[in-house]
């Protein structure tokens, strides 16, 4: 048992609480309040004047699959022999070693959704899981969390190059589309078995959305027309240019996953990329989350982007929401983590002060109860 | 004539002030300081306690010769591994959307510099961020040689065209040959040829060898040479450089580090961190911070601050690591680097203060005109 005491506790579901407590019992929240008794032998930790939130969730990363400074040995998140590969999963790309989970501990993030690249119009399965354990079927809260697909320039360079399809937009829109009839033929007429369709079937069936990496205006667009197409959930991964079609996404009531906003122009299709797009797609009325796509940006900034999207004009509130219970529902896991709820997991950061702030510091992170980080040298 | 009243000023050299005035007269600083009465030709400002500080200057940056997805990268000339001929300035494009980003940063000086693919890339210049005209926004041309030693050169040349280099060994062997050439020429009282001529200013210590190195050995490999040619020396990027801080201070090593704010993205960059800075300061090394635009984007460089400051670097020692600092280092420090009388009038307002992740930047000056 943990009991963390005297904290600014920022629930994000049930407002700021001043001078509280928080009782952690069998990995989950047990208590919160003003005055709580604790049993002899629980580790007390006094948080007077620190501040007290949830784990953050960071629902679109490479972390474990994509490791940082490794060639080819420690890039497993692109099959790229073949455009459209539903039958993948991200799980099996999964290093725990990878030093990325050590960096989203220091930098308070507990949940990720971990996934395949975009490398593919159909790029496997995606999973979401803790930050912290030696096991990834330990670390993992729900598997399959999404298909990850993708338009725009990666998956027409990484083959087009290659003078295969897809070469140009309309073959990404093409491959996709036809991937998705040929998976409702599949369940219709319920010929052998096929993995691939199985997957995909998922994605027919509304079990989980098809993700789609969409960083320009009309790719975004494409993605919202083969959604109503076929009947299906989707999300927008990056969303770079979702300033600009803010409206679309909010009519369509589409999650927008933004990011990762603190990054360079790298690409013509990320040319327009702003901050401020969070601000103007929750102004228009659309879901927004934040995301850091690591290693891109690198795990443990996740809370910069924040700071970086308030400047921008994003409500506070909202980029909180953003950064926890609103990825917590992309995932479909907000039953158990993205707020301080009693009965909820106990994924619980300290922080010195306001986190957006660059120079605030992460004292201690907590997973399913237990202490994963402490800064030493502060 | 403009007289900015009721400023937080934060200078470096000097205390934070908090009611500051800022003369500035055609261009040039006239005074900067305690509020004092001016004359009344002066047309007032009141900046309302917003906050005044120099223009940051980034001594590390491809600004303008970086394509950044849209194809014109001019930065490596990577045709052959020695081109110390070629000059940055001649690959900048002002039209580039790595300009509006410095203004936005409040980055008012850049030093643009050819990329590390050779390993001996080409001449740097030091540039205004704002103006219509490259040529009128030159601070000083050739303000030190690129070279580069560690994974990219041997990448360039090694890897992709089976070329020489293809190891740390060959490198090291490409510039010394190349040096010891042009040494051998002088000493001979021989002509120089045209490709081979820019580097008489490296050898007579007239502008420094700016040496990429990430890992500690090729920090140390690039040490060796200086001191063999007895030539000034910087380091560029300098990640590994805490581990040897104590080495680089007894050696009087300047370094140009970053960029902090990144990913691991290479094997030879596994230990960057803001906290080097920090050990830097500690160990006496003197330093600049960059962001090698646009490897860090150069429109949040106030957010490198705050990172640098976090991790150990007090306010004073972050400002100045990105203004006074680079300005020594770049050898233009008469003219930019800090609030002073009779420098230029580059300085940025901010609604709040830089060092938090909230305040915005309001304008951004270079010679005292808004951009």
């Amino acid at each position: 048992m943990i009991l963390i005491k005297n904290a600014l506790v920022k629930t994000i579901t049930n407002g700021d609480l001043e001078n509280t407590s928080i009782l952690l019992k069998d990995g989950k929240i047990e208590k919160i309040g003003a005055n709580i008794e604790a049993p002899e032998g629980t580790h007390t930790i006094d948080a007077t004047g620190k501040v007290v939130t949830p784990g953050l969730i960071d629902c679109h990363s490479h972390v474990g699959a994509w490791e940082e400074g490794l060639g080819w040995e420690g890039n497993d998140i692109n099959e790229m022999t073949n455009p459209v590969n539903p039958g993948l999963r991200i799980i099996d790309a999964v290093n725990p070693d990878d030093i990325g989970f050590w960096d989203a501990r220091r930098g308070g993030v507990t949940t990720v959704q971990t996934m395949p690249g975009s490398g593919n119009i159909i790029g496997g399965l995606m999973i979401a899981m803790k930050t912290a354990g030696n096991v990834v079927d330990d670390m993992v809260i729900k598997n399959p969390t999404g298909m990850k697909a993708a338009l725009g320039e990666n998956p027409k360079r990484n083959y087009g190059m290659q003078n295969k399809e897809p070469k140009t937009r309309m073959g990404n829109a093409y491959l996709l589309r036809k991937a998705l009839v040929e998976t409702k033929q599949y369940i219709k007429n319920k010929n052998e078995y096929d993995i691939r369709m199985e997957n995909l079937s998922l994605v027919i069936n509304k079990e989980i959305p098809l993700r789609i990496h969409a960083h320009r205006a009309d790719d975004i667009l494409t993605a919202i027309r083969i959604s109503k197409e076929f009947d299906i959930d989707i999300t927008i991964e990056h969303c770079t240019e979702g300033h600009k079609v803010a409206k679309e996404l909010a009519e369509n009531n589409i999650w927008s996953n933004i990011g990762p906003s603190l990054w360079q122009r790298a690409k013509v299709e990320t040319k327009d990329i702003t901050p401020a797009t969070p601000a103007i797609v929750s102004q228009a009325g659309g879901k927004v989350t934040l995301i850091t796509d690591h290693n891109i940006v690198p795990q443990h900034y996740f809370r910069i982007a924040a700071g970086l999207a308030v400047r921008s004009g994003l409500k506070r509130e909202t980029a909180w929401e953003a950064i926890t219970i609103n990825p917590a529902k992309v995932i479909g896991i907000d039953d158990k983590v993205g707020s301080l709820e009693v009965g909820k997991d106990a994924d619980i950061v300290i922080w010195t002060d306001d986190p957006f702030e660059p120079t605030t510091h992460c004292l201690v992170t907590i997973i399913d109860g237990n202490v994963v980080y402490e800064k030493e040298d502060l | 004539m403009i007289a900015y009243i009721n400023a937080k000023i934060i200078n470096v050299n000097d205390p934070e002030i908090s009611k500051g005035l800022l003369l500035v007269n055609n261009g040039v600083i006239e005074y900067v300081g305690e509020y004092r009465d001016f004359a009344d030709e002066y047309k007032v400002v009141d900046c309302n306690n917003k906050y005044i500080l120099p223009g940051f200057i980034d001594s590390h940056t491809h600004v303008g010769n970086w394509g950044e997805g849209t194809g014109d990268y001019d930065g490596n000339e990577s045709t052959n591994p020695i081109t110390p001929a070629v000059r940055a300035f001649d690959s900048i494009n002002i039209e580039h959307s790595s300009f509006r980003d410095a203004l936005d940063g409040g980055v008012t000086t850049v030093c643009v510099t050819p990329g590390s693919g050779n390993n001996i890339g080409g001449q740097m210049c030091a540039i205004k961020t704002g103006g219509d005209n490259l040529d009128s926004m030159l601070l000083k041309n050739y303000v030190g040689m690129k070279a580069a030693l560690g994974e990219n050169p041997k990448r360039f040349y090694g890897q992709v065209k089976n070329t020489f280099p293809s190891t740390r060994m060959g490198n090291a062997h490409a510039i010394r040959k190349t040096l010891a050439k042009v040494q051998d020429l002088i000493s001979k009282e021989k002509d120089v040829d045209y490709e081979l001529k820019p580097l008489i200013d490296v050898l007579e210590c007239k502008v420094p060898l700016r040496v990429h190195a990430h890992r500690a050995d090729d920090i140390l490999t690039a040490i060796r040479i200086a001191e063999e040619f007895s030539i000034d020396l910087q380091i560029e990027h300098g990640t590994d450089s805490a581990r040897i801080a104590d080495y680089l201070a007894k050696k009087k090593v300047k370094v140009n580090l970053g960029p902090s704010f990144w990913n691991r993205a290479k094997v030879e960059t596994q230990s960057v961190s803001f906290k080097t800075a920090a050990v830097l300061a500690k160990s006496g090394v003197e330093f600049s911070l960059i962001s090698d635009h646009p490897f860090y984007p150069i429109q949040f460089t106030n957010i490198a601050l705050s990172l640098a400051h976090a991790e150990g670097l007090t306010r004073e020692q972050a400002l100045r690591a990105y203004t006074l600092t680079p300005a020594k280092f770049l050898g233009v420090d008469d003219r930019v680097g800090s609030l002073e009388k009779g420098k230029d009038a580059d300085f940025t307002i901010w609604d709040g203060d830089p060092f938090s992740i909230y305040s915005k930047l309001e304008s951004t000056y270079i010679n005292g005109i808004r951009y």
